[in-house]
């Protein structure tokens, strides 16, 4: 099974303790984590100063706007991501009822297959 | 003798109110004598001698076999008065009196009192004289007094003695039409009154009659709904799907379509049910009858409901994200299973608490006044009102996720200032105030936590790393971009945290 080891990873949540507790398992899975970062304009930044990742993981709500413009700008550049929300997949639009949906609370072993399923796709 | 005038010119029949009468020529009807028996006789009884057989006589035979076999028509004639000079079987069985009786005797009897009162026998034998001819329905009366609705028909002789009338027993199909009268003023009630826009139509659709209800909420008239006329009311993309309705309507009797229909009232289509049923006993080509009812606000409700509960599990799983994020970190910090079922709970209350007020204002905008209050009322102890504590600042409002994660470092301070800090003495104090200002494009407000008369004692050193510091330093610059600075001074605790605040709305 593709893990995520070696692999950069960008973490786009904008809770806090979920960001970075995600974030430190995630590395404690030998991913390099990129961020975690709270919001749309910061995770655009990141995308524009370093190199792409190899996969991300984007929160849907971030505080009162929607991780859509990143989901767009990762598919523009053929990066593979999973969504994590409390949101159904049926609220969806339409470009992005093909992505994997990990649901909240977050389930580490469960998000790890997922990303590991994008990886190899 | 009448009869025989009367019959002379015998054309064929007409059909008027509901019964053939004869009709007549205008050649000159030859005398002859008339007798009851005469029929019976036959035909060599018949004629008086004056004459052989002609045409005329044929047919004055004809009519006098017609007029004495006639039970179902009472045929009389009267002199010009209404003194009656024959009166035939019809007329026996139908008003009860024997020819006998009437012959030679007022035949006004057979109208009702009040109608003699009135004087109408009198005016229907004028108007028959002035017009040929005077129709005339109404209540008659028997011997016997009872009383039957009559059809009949006076008209005057041709010589001028008298006049004939015909007369028809109608009561049962008088009593029908009434019913069906009837019937059919209840329907009219009924579909004038109810709140639906109800219709008749053809079972191919085509309106036969819309309510007055319909021409009001359409603003489509009565000649323009009929036919197809009434789709124009109809919302131009359930257009098709009204029409081809009727193709399974005619299988099952049955037509049922929700589309929307225009107010002409509100300017908007309004969501529509409208349900159609032939009427009992009717074939394809006959009326149904049908309603349409505003479903509109259902169908917004249904789908209000459909998006609030997505929502309402959307909150309730992010929730439970941060519960175990909490949970996560905690277990991180803490030094026992009991330090952190404590610091777990506290948090998990404090959390609740920003929930309750964020559900009672449906997640819109927060007071930050409501959450500084709410807080330190929950930890104070009664502290809140006893002098201990000072809270002041202008109105501001924070966004509903800003609100719940200031709520938690208000939470961390308060929890730290119960515990080591101002509210933990006697001598200590504590103000919260706050500022708004104005950063680029936002407002901010900047809140300024400042205990006093505490002395600072190696616990606070606990609270330098522990889960409320990493909060307020990290979290909140994280979450919410606000600038925050926490010290420990030798008094008491000092923090300042800067967070965005919503614009005030316009005229507030």
């Amino acid at each position: 099974m593709t893990t995520v080891a070696g692999r950069r990873l960008l973490v786009v949540e904008d809770e806090y303790a979920l960001a970075f507790d995600l974030a430190g398992w995630l590395e404690s899975q030998g991913a390099d984590v990129l961020g975690p970062v709270a919001s749309v304009a910061d995770a655009l930044a990141l995308l524009d100063e370093d190199a792409l990742p190899d996969v991300a993981v984007l929160d849907i709500n971030l505080g009162s706007e929607r991780v859509f413009p990143v989901a767009d700008a990762l598919q523009a550049a053929g990066v593979p991501f999973v969504f994590l929300s409390g949101y159904d997949s049926r609220v969806f639009p339409q470009p992005y009822r093909n992505v994997p949906l990990c649901t909240k609370p977050v389930d580490n072993a469960q998000l790890l297959r997922v990303l590991g399923t994008v990886l190899a796709a | 003798m009448a009869i025989g005038q009367l019959g002379a010119g015998i054309t064929g029949f007409e059909e008027q109110k509901g019964f053939r009468f004869l009709t007549y020529s205008n050649a000159r009807p030859r005398p002859a004598r008339y007798s009851r028996d005469a029929g019976m006789r036959g035909r060599d009884d018949l004629d008086d001698g004056t004459g052989p057989r002609t045409p005329s006589t044929r047919n004055e035979e004809l009519l006098e076999l017609i007029v004495d076999s006639s039970a179902d028509f009472a045929i009389y004639t009267t002199d010009q008065t209404g003194t009656a000079s024959s009166w035939n079987v019809g007329a026996e069985r139908l008003f009860g009196f024997a020819e006998a009786e009437m012959v030679g005797h007022d035949a006004d009897v057979v109208f009702t009192s009040e109608d003699r009162a009135a004087g109408i026998p009198a005016r229907e034998r004028s108007r028959a004289s002035q017009d040929g001819r005077a129709l005339d329905e109404r209540w008659h009366q028997r011997r016997d007094g009872s009383r039957f609705w009559a059809s009949g028909l006076l008209m005057p002789l041709r010589d001028g003695t008298g006049y004939v009338k015909i007369v028809r027993d109608r009561t049962e199909q008088y009593e029908a039409e009434q019913r069906v009268r009837a019937e059919e003023a209840r329907f009219r009630l009924l579909a004038t009154s109810v709140p639906q826009l109800v219709f008749t139509t053809l079972p191919d659709g085509g309106r036969t009659w819309p309510s007055p209800q319909w021409i009001e909420y359409t603003g489509i008239s009565f000649d323009e709904s009929l036919g197809q006329g009434w789709l124009a009311a109809i919302h131009p993309d359930d257009r098709e799907a009204t029409r081809t309705a009727w193709h399974e309507a005619l299988a099952r009797e049955k037509y049922y379509v929700e589309h929307r229909v225009w107010s002409a009232a509100s300017g908007e289509y309004r969501w529509h049910q409208t349900r159609a049923r032939p009427l009992p006993g009717s074939t394809n080509s006959a009326e149904w009858i049908g309603t349409m009812t505003d479903i509109h606000d259902l169908r917004t409700l249904k789908d209000r409901q459909g998006v609030l509960l997505a929502e309402l599990q959307h909150r309730t799983r992010n929730l439970l994200g941060v519960v175990q994020a909490i949970a996560r970190q905690t277990m991180k910090k803490s030094q026992s299973l009991d330090a952190f079922g404590e610091a777990y709970e506290e948090r998990l209350r404090a959390l609740s608490r920003v929930q309750s007020i964020l559900a009672e204002l449906d997640f819109g905008d927060v007071s930050l006044r409501t959450i500084i209050e709410a807080e330190l009322t929950a930890h104070g102890d009664g502290a809140l009102g006893s002098g201990k504590i000072e809270i002041g600042g202008p109105d501001v409002n924070l966004a509903a996720t800003a609100a719940q994660a200031l709520a938690l470092g208000v939470h961390e301070l308060a929890t730290n200032a119960i515990k080591y800090g101002a509210l933990a003495r006697e001598e200590g104090k504590l103000t919260v105030t706050w500022s708004v200002s104005k950063e680029g494009q936002h407002r901010v407000a900047t809140i300024l936590w400042r205990e006093s008369g505490v002395t600072m004692s190696e616990t606070a050193e606990t609270g330098r790393k522990g889960y409320g510091t990493e909060l307020i330093t990290r979290a909140l610059p994280y979450q919410l971009k606000a600038k925050t600075e926490l010290s420990f001074e030798a008094d008491g605790v000092r923090c300042a945290i800067a967070v965005p605040v919503t614009e005030p709305n316009v005229g507030e």
